[in-house]
């Protein structure tokens, strides 16, 4: 009896639209969580992923760049390069700066590093170029539209006035974006030359680099490397570590809220039917009937709340990209999929919340 | 009587007795009442508000529990019936009937009979069918697509009538079936009840306070302060 699920929901139709708006909220914002984890899971650690380089080398005891601090000499590059086996070691220095332009100051993640190589230099330019000189710099994209600034525009870092050559994308970390200019200018800008963060080294072809990294690790005691995917591997953990706990408390929050809406509306709904399930009752309704006419309810109000949450879903995201770029946002079907599910699994929990109603009808209340 | 306790009847009360309340607050409502009554009988059970009509109605149907005394539906004591062989008992072999109706407002008309005739058991087709071919010969078929709120006390009542014969029930019961219809309208219902009953040899019970309806009946039963006389 399907229609008499939809008819029993369609009956009151404010209550309906109010509670699928509810419960497509709920859904919207698992969405948006989900999709700002993917992206930001993507971003922070996308620089990483990009500079496909054999080894990283950091300063003993740390193990990411993005919550850790590693401070190297460049004697340390000049040791690693003399390994035989190593092809490159390429040396990158990333420090906070603050930018300023006319009288805005905002702050990067500022990452120096040699163009010749171009180890340690923006993963993807979506516009202009890299730098080539001290006096350029290419900024994130996010970031760029944030503050409006374009290709060709002048912004001060310190006293030195660098132009903006390049626009990067996968290089927004959320809550910090990279910036990009010369080792050198880096150097410069910290006030010690012959520092470094890490180095970034390639092994010849056909090397093993287990090997070199051991012989590094032998040459200049103290140090950490890491292979790539272990330093990758390490970032994730550590935006993990920061970033998952926030998103899974709101998103926690958003089950429970959904939950407790979709229990409330079928409670409702019982209860208004108190007659008609205590006549059901006494008509000799099995009880599977009773409980399958609130599941299907459940059901279809979680399946038109995750229709409404999809059909808003683009035009939000969109909308908070305008007005926030630096929310970096990531979907896909599999997010799809699991939201839905999740509503779907709450929707059940619902229902078995509400359906300790229809143990407490009796059928005498129907009698005169 | 031997006949009678060889067990050919369709209800059987014995010294039945229903106490609600615990303590010293406890009201009786039926109080040892032994009852009898056979396929075709057509019994009327009268007695004023409050004098245990419903609660003997219910305790015949199996809703609520005695205090004590025994009851057999179909010749087998209420309480070897699972929770799971009551219900589909009052599915397939028990009609209800009640005075304000309680269709359900959210079908139509066609689907409150379905809907008894798929707790039975039937499927769709074969409970549809059967509606359609009820509601005919009740003359109500004109009715089928409409909505309970959409129909008239008396149209109503016959729609009730329709869903509690949809199954054949070997027992019908009803509480005030006339209570809220015309005098006319209430005639109509009984004699439906009273052909049934004799054309399918079903046992029928009524609760009413009606005295007009004393016409129709096979047996009359007083009930006063839970006591049946």
């Amino acid at each position: 009896m399907n229609m008499y699920s939809i008819r029993i929901l369609t009956n009151q139709p404010l209550r309906l639209t109010l509670t699928v708006g509810g419960v497509a909220l709920c859904i919207l914002l698992m969405f948006f969580l989900l999709s700002v984890y993917r992206g930001v899971a993507d971003g922070s650690v996308e620089y990483i992923r990009q500079n496909k380089v054999d080894l990283w080398v950091l300063q003993c005891n740390a193990s990411n760049i993005l919550r850790g601090s590693s401070l190297l000499s460049t004697a340390h590059g000049y040791v690693i390069r003399q390994i035989p086996d190593v092809q490159s070691a390429s040396a990158v220095l990333l420090s906070l700066s603050a930018i300023k332009k006319d009288n805005q100051v905002a702050t990067v993640y500022l990452a120096g590093y040699n163009p010749e190589t171009g180890h340690g230099g923006p993963p993807h330019l979506v516009e202009g170029r890299s730098v080539l000189n001290d006096n350029e710099i290419v900024i994130d994209k996010s970031f760029a539209s944030k503050f409006r600034f374009k290709l060709g525009d002048s912004i001060q870092i310190q006293d030195d006035t660098l132009q903006i050559v390049g626009i990067s994308a996968g290089t927004n970390a959320f809550v910090i974006q990279y910036a990009f200019v010369t080792l050198k200018r880096a150097q410069s800008l910290i006030g010690f030359p012959n520092i470094v963060t890490c180095y970034l080294v390639k092994v010849k072809q056909g090397k093993d680099i287990s090997k070199v990294s051991a012989e590094i690790r032998a040459e200049v005691p103290g140090l950490e490397v890491f292979d790539h995917a272990t330093f990758l591997q390490n970032n994730i953990h550590e935006m993990q570590s920061g970033f998952l706990p926030f998103i899974y408390t709101i998103a926690a929050i958003g089950i429970i809220v959904l939950t407790a809406i979709l229990s409330l509306l079928l409670s409702v709904n019982i209860l208004e039917r108190r007659k008609d399930f205590a006549v059901l009752k006494i008509i000799g309704s099995p009880k599977r009937f009773l409980s399958g006419l609130i599941i299907k309810q459940a059901i279809m109000i979680s399946f038109l709340g995750s229709m409404v949450a999809l059909i808003l879903f683009f035009p939000v995201v969109a909308l908070i990209e305008i007005i926030c770029p630096e929310v970096s946002t990531k979907s896909s079907a599999e997010h799809i999929v699991i939201v839905v599910s999740i509503a779907v699994m709450m929707s059940l929990i619902s229902s078995f919340i509400s359906m300790q109603r229809i143990r407490r009808i009796f059928p005498l209340e129907v009698f005169s | 009587m031997k006949e009678r306790e060889t067990g050919k009847y369709i209800v059987q009360l014995q010294d039945v007795s229903k106490t609600f309340g615990s303590n010293e607050h406890t009201t009786t409502a039926v109080r040892n009442a032994s009852l009898l009554a056979s396929s075709e009988e057509f019994i009327v059970l009268f007695g004023p508000s409050g004098s245990g009509k419903t609660t003997l109605l219910t305790l015949i149907a199996g809703l609520v529990k005695s205090t004590s005394g025994t009851i057999s539906l179909f010749n087998r004591p209420i309480e070897d019936y699972s929770s799971l062989e009551l219900q589909q008992m009052r599915a397939t072999r028990i009609g209800f009937i009640f005075q304000t109706f309680l269709l359900i407002d959210s079908l139509r008309v066609m689907e409150n009979i379905t809907l008894v005739l798929r707790f039975a058991g039937k499927n769709k087709k074969a409970a549809q069918r059967r509606t359609c071919r009820l509601l005919q010969r009740l003359k109500i078929d004109h009715l089928a697509e409409k909505f309970p709120k959409t129909l008239s006390q008396g149209e109503k009542q016959r729609v009730a009538v329709a869903r509690a014969l949809a199954n054949k029930p070997d027992l019908i019961i009803a509480d005030e079936p006339t209570g809220s219809l015309e005098t006319r309208q209430g005639f109509d219902i009984i004699r439906s009840l009273n052909a049934y009953s004799k054309a399918q040899k079903s046992c029928v019970i009524i609760a009413s306070h009606d005295m007009r309806m004393a016409d129709h009946a096979d047996r009359i039963l007083h009930l006063r302060d839970g006591v049946l006389l």
